[in-house]
């Protein structure tokens, strides 16, 4: 008996009917060519390092060693420290923008608009430079740690200030005619009944917004903050080795980034929840 | 310094760096689209090797930083004797970044479809061509409006790594610290570069919305 083919799962796969001997000849074909190119400009990629002496084996070798990694590893607890205390404060500050925003007081909800609106569509380069050129000025003397994680913090209270706005969007209007009926003044329904189930429904993206915070704090440098592309800029000029340095680098950043998008997307999957953006 | 004197002794600067950040925003964007489409064509393309060279892509260029990705361009891939000018390095590492972000909107965009639809369009006798030309692309385009515009405010932004490199003139960020490092500038010298992104921002979002609110399928 024949079998069906699979019904496809997602829109890539559903674009094209299960193809007959000719259509089949044909992929095969065209996945052998493109496996060639792909083979070769990796090859030409791979080259390209040999020629010019990338390749060699004083600007790999330390790596073998602990105390590179354990610097490194030193710079990275830098950027954990820088991360999750940005992080913390602009998961306060955002939800304290969403809910002066939806207060329905007008001045207030105008304010936070204009703050919301102000964190989100200015680059976190610019606010970085506020508080290492800007605040200074004024006298006030900050250590790095904060000049480093204020403006990351801020750039992404806005954000999430949206994020948490459309969790409550989200949440069914039924839900607050029914807290209404029943008697709870504004305030209680927003805390009993909207926002717990808000909050449940960003969490996936409040964590894939990690992955932002991580890449703003690489700026650190401006600053001379050590974190993780701070300390990698002192080996390079150790070991003068900066290809090499760089990339593995930045392969540990996207490694980690990929890893937090990876635990939003299971959280979502878990929780049954789609990743809100 | 008060705002007058300040525009009136560093305008021309301002004015210089808010024309470099809109002329590489707008020449960004056009790369990103015309390779986010490329991306996204290997990434649905019956070819493995493409897909998981596509897939890859993706993965690796939304999750860099991009003061990492910069400083690759603009300091690493001289020893390999790719050397390029600074302008093409900020464009080239913003071009990178965002495209992996448009061709997921643009897969997104294909996904919002549903498989039912092509389904139905095949039992009517559409050729794949047709199913694309007819059924996927122009739905797809539709609702990716939205996000493209974020998109293109997103690319805006990320020109700010401008900054980190001596360009000549120097874009919108890099001004603040132009400013600061000739006058005590003060908070006024950093929210004029701010009001220049904001209200580029404000723009590009209301004609947007406004694209959007005219091609949207309501579903």
């Amino acid at each position: 008996m024949k079998t069906r083919p699979p019904k496809p799962q997602t829109m890539r796969d559903a674009l094209y009917e299960a193809p007959g001997p000719r259509t089949r000849k044909r992929i095969a074909l065209g996945t052998a060519v493109s496996a060639v190119l792909v083979l070769l400009g990796a090859a030409a990629v791979v080259w390209q390092f040999y020629v010019t002496g990338q390749l060699s084996a004083r600007y790999w070798s330390f790596f073998l060693q602990w105390t590179t990694w354990r610097f490194l590893l030193q710079g990275l607890l830098g950027t954990v420290q820088v991360a999750a205390t940005a992080g913390v404060i602009a998961l306060v500050l955002g939800l304290l923008l969403m809910l002066g925003r939806t207060s329905g007081v007008r001045p207030l909800a105008a304010a936070c608009r204009v703050v919301t609106d102000f964190f989100r569509g200015v680059p976190s380069l610019l606010l970085i430079y506020f508080f290492f050129l800007v605040v200074p000025q004024y006298g006030v003397k900050m250590p790095s740690f904060w000049m480093l994680t204020l403006p990351v913090a801020l750039a992404a209270s806005g954000v999430l200030a949206e994020v948490f706005r459309a969790g409550v969007n989200a949440v069914p209007r039924g839900q607050v005619e029914a807290a209404k009926s029943i008697g709870l003044s504004p305030a209680r329904t927003m805390f009993k009944i909207v926002l717990p189930q808000a909050v449940r429904y960003v969490i996936p993206s409040l964590i894939a917004q990690l992955v932002v915070v991580v890449k703003d704090t690489t700026v650190a440098y401006v600053v001379s903050y050590p974190d993780l592309m701070q300390n990698a800029r002192v080996l390079i000029t150790r070991y003068d080795a900066l290809v090499s340095m760089y990339l593995v680098v930045a392969v540990v950043y996207i490694l980690i980034n990929y890893a937090i998008n990876r635990a939003s997307v299971y959280v979502a999957h878990r929780t049954g929840v789609k990743i809100i953006r | 310094m008060g705002l007058s004197e300040l525009l009136s002794t560093f305008g021309q600067n301002y004015l210089d760096g808010l024309l470099a950040t809109w002329s590489m925003t707008a020449v960004s964007f056009v790369l990103v689209m015309v390779l986010s489409v490329l991306v996204t064509v290997a990434r649905v393309s019956p070819f493995a090797p493409l897909r998981a060279v596509g897939d890859l892509y993706v993965q690796v260029f939304r999750n860099i930083p991009g003061v990492a990705l910069l400083i690759i361009i603009a300091y690493a891939l001289p020893y390999l004797r790719v050397v390029l000018d600074w302008r093409t390095c900020v464009i080239s590492a913003t071009v990178l970044m965002a495209t992996a972000f448009g061709s997921e909107n643009f897969m997104s965009g294909i996904n919002t479809i549903g498989v039912g639809q092509v389904e139905a369009a095949r039992s009517l006798g559409l050729s794949f061509g047709q199913v694309l030309r007819r059924v996927v692309i122009p739905q797809a385009l539709r609702s990716t409006v939205l996000p493209m515009t974020n998109l293109l405010i997103a690319v805006m932004l990320t020109t700010a790594l401008g900054s980190q490199v001596p360009l000549s003139p120097p874009e919108l960020t890099g001004v603040v610290d132009y400013v600061n490092s000739r006058a005590t500038g003060g908070v006024l010298a950093f929210l004029v570069s701010a009001a220049g992104y904001l209200v580029t921002a404000f723009v590009i979002s209301l004609v947007g919305n406004r694209i959007d609110r005219k091609v949207r399928i309501l579903r």
